[in-house]
């Protein structure tokens, strides 16, 4: 192959790392180097807290949303668990090889490692780190669906309490004409634009821009702006829905606080890109953004779905400021060949078995 | 639905790395194709990108191949440019068709004519041997 010249990126991440605060419980030597030093988060001319910047997800790559169950309720990963997430990180060209999951999609090498984090899972309540069971509302839903589909998820869908992402690969083989609204480069909902991938992702970038009464949250991929007032008006009414819901924020202390509603149900799940069961019309979520330090910005996300969960459920994590990251552009809707490509596939394969049908006869 | 449940049922072996679109639901495993030509223009364009390439059959007709690559974004970060494939390169391309039959295929890399290996980040199933050759 030929030899790229050292990716910038990676440099400038390692470093912005470096200079990065770690979340609760982990400890770092630039927060050694910081103890004492007393940090006033900044604020914009106008006197709102500032959170501006490019905040990309880039050190998440590798954590799981939902914890491996033989962790139990431990949230953090042990130093030899760490340890083996860090060397997995690193590995590039033939050393990657080996690494199970690379034999579909981009290698594993070529995603955008950042410093990787010591939390075992991106939900952090329940303590255990993993999905509270869906009502018995959404089971019925969703066995309706497998019905509709030929699919046998039940099973899965009562073990892990929602289905993973990669039922939407398996539905793209099995009913082509239900391809997903990422699949068609339409959306990936709130809490899909956000997290990082599972196992793996790309094009990471989130980036804050705040004007008065104003913050506006760009998310990379699928090129998603969230435009969200915080001049104290109410939510559009009941009526209108969307896939990103109407958000409306306020701000507490240092925090900015953001309500979702208005979402249109039954679309797009709260996994990776959108995947997994769908929420409910009745969908709320609450993000937080704390700037954590100059350099972190906390993250955290109540998701409360009564229709489809049983309880509600938390993600937390810290992102960290990478002013050198730059937004590729992701408008894929235009130029997704690989859907016409998959259309197309089902039809010859319809149409073949057909003459094969008229053949036989 | 036979045809569906057989696919359905690889994959849930393979348990994917999560491509973007599905491997087996747009390329047919069960047909390698390679492409060899001269490069007529390179789409930037997402999900992904896509290379042309003209190949000559020995009857001297001309077909213009469509290749698919990773997304802009990670070839741009990997430190792919506009200069690392210019028109009119001589390529080789190993890859899958698409299920159509049309004249598309897949690719994890591209190889130059001086054995040079470049990675274009396509899906393949593959991927793991071409990664052990260069």
């Amino acid at each position: 192959m030929i030899r790229m010249p050292a990716p910038k990126f990676a440099i400038l991440v390692a470093v912005a790392s470096a200079m990065a605060i770690f979340s609760p419980g982990q400890s770092r030597p630039s927060a050694a180097l910081n103890a004492g030093k007393a940090w006033t988060p900044p604020k914009t001319s106008w006197g709102d807290p500032d959170l501006q910047g490019m905040w990309p997800g880039t050190d998440l790559l590798g954590t799981p949303l939902q914890r491996d169950p033989k962790l139990g309720t431990r949230a953090l990963l042990n130093d030899d668990e760490y340890t083996q997430k860090e060397a997995r990180a690193k590995l590039v060209g033939d050393d990657a090889k080996d690494l199970p999951g690379v034999n579909i999609g981009s290698p594993i090498w070529w995603l955008e490692y950042g410093k990787p984090t010591r939390q075992a899972s991106l939900i952090v309540d329940p303590p255990d780190g993993r999905i509270p069971p869906l009502t018995p509302e959404a089971i019925k839903l969703g066995e309706a669906r497998d019905a509709k589909f030929h699919l046998t998820y039940g099973v899965e869908r009562k073990v892990h309490g929602s289905n993973e992402s990669w039922i939407d690969d398996v539905l793209a083989l099995v009913e082509p004409y239900e391809s997903n609204l990422y699949d068609r480069c339409i959306s990936r909902g709130v809490i899909g634009s956000i997290l990082p991938g599972e196992p793996g992702g790309y094009n990471l970038g989130n980036q804050i821009i705040q004007a008065p009464g104003l913050v506006v949250i760009r998310y990379e991929m699928i090129h998603e702006t969230r435009v969200i007032p915080v001049d104290g008006r109410p939510h559009v009414g009941s009526g209108v829905r969307s896939y990103m819901g109407d958000p409306v924020g306020h701000w507490e202390g240092s925090t900015l606080v953001v309500e979702t509603t208005n979402f249109l149900g039954g679309k797009l799940g709260l996994l990776s890109n959108g995947g997994g069961t769908p929420y409910s019309d009745d969908l709320v979520l609450t993000e937080r953004f704390t700037r954590g330090s100059e350099h972190t910005l906390n993250y955290e996300a109540i998701i409360n779905d009564p229709k489809t969960y049983t309880k509600p459920w938390k993600i937390a994590f810290p992102l960290h400021l990478n002013p050198n990251y730059q937004m590729v552009e992701y408008a894929c809707h235009e130029g997704n060949y690989a859907l016409e490509d998959i259309l197309r596939g089902v039809y010859a394969e319809q149409t073949a078995a057909e003459s094969a049908g008229k053949a036989a006869k | 639905m036979g045809f569906g449940a057989l696919c359905a049922g690889v994959l849930l072996i393979a348990l994917p790395l999560r491509a973007h679109h599905s491997f087996a639901a747009e390329f047919d495993g069960n047909k390698p194709v390679r492409i060899e030509g001269k490069v007529t223009e390179m789409e930037w364009i997402n999900p992904h990108a896509w290379i042309h390439i003209d190949v000559v059959d020995p009857d001297g007709k001309v077909t213009n191949w469509m290749v698919e690559c990773g997304p802009p974004g990670i070839l741009i970060r990997r430190g792919f440019t506009k200069k690392s494939l210019e028109v009119g390169t001589e390529v080789i391309a190993q890859g899958y068709q698409a299920k159509s039959g049309s004249f598309r295929a897949n690719a994890s890399s591209i190889t130059f004519k001086d054995g040079r290996r470049l990675f274009v980040g396509g899906s393949n199933p593959d991927l793991q041997e071409n990664q052990g050759k260069h």
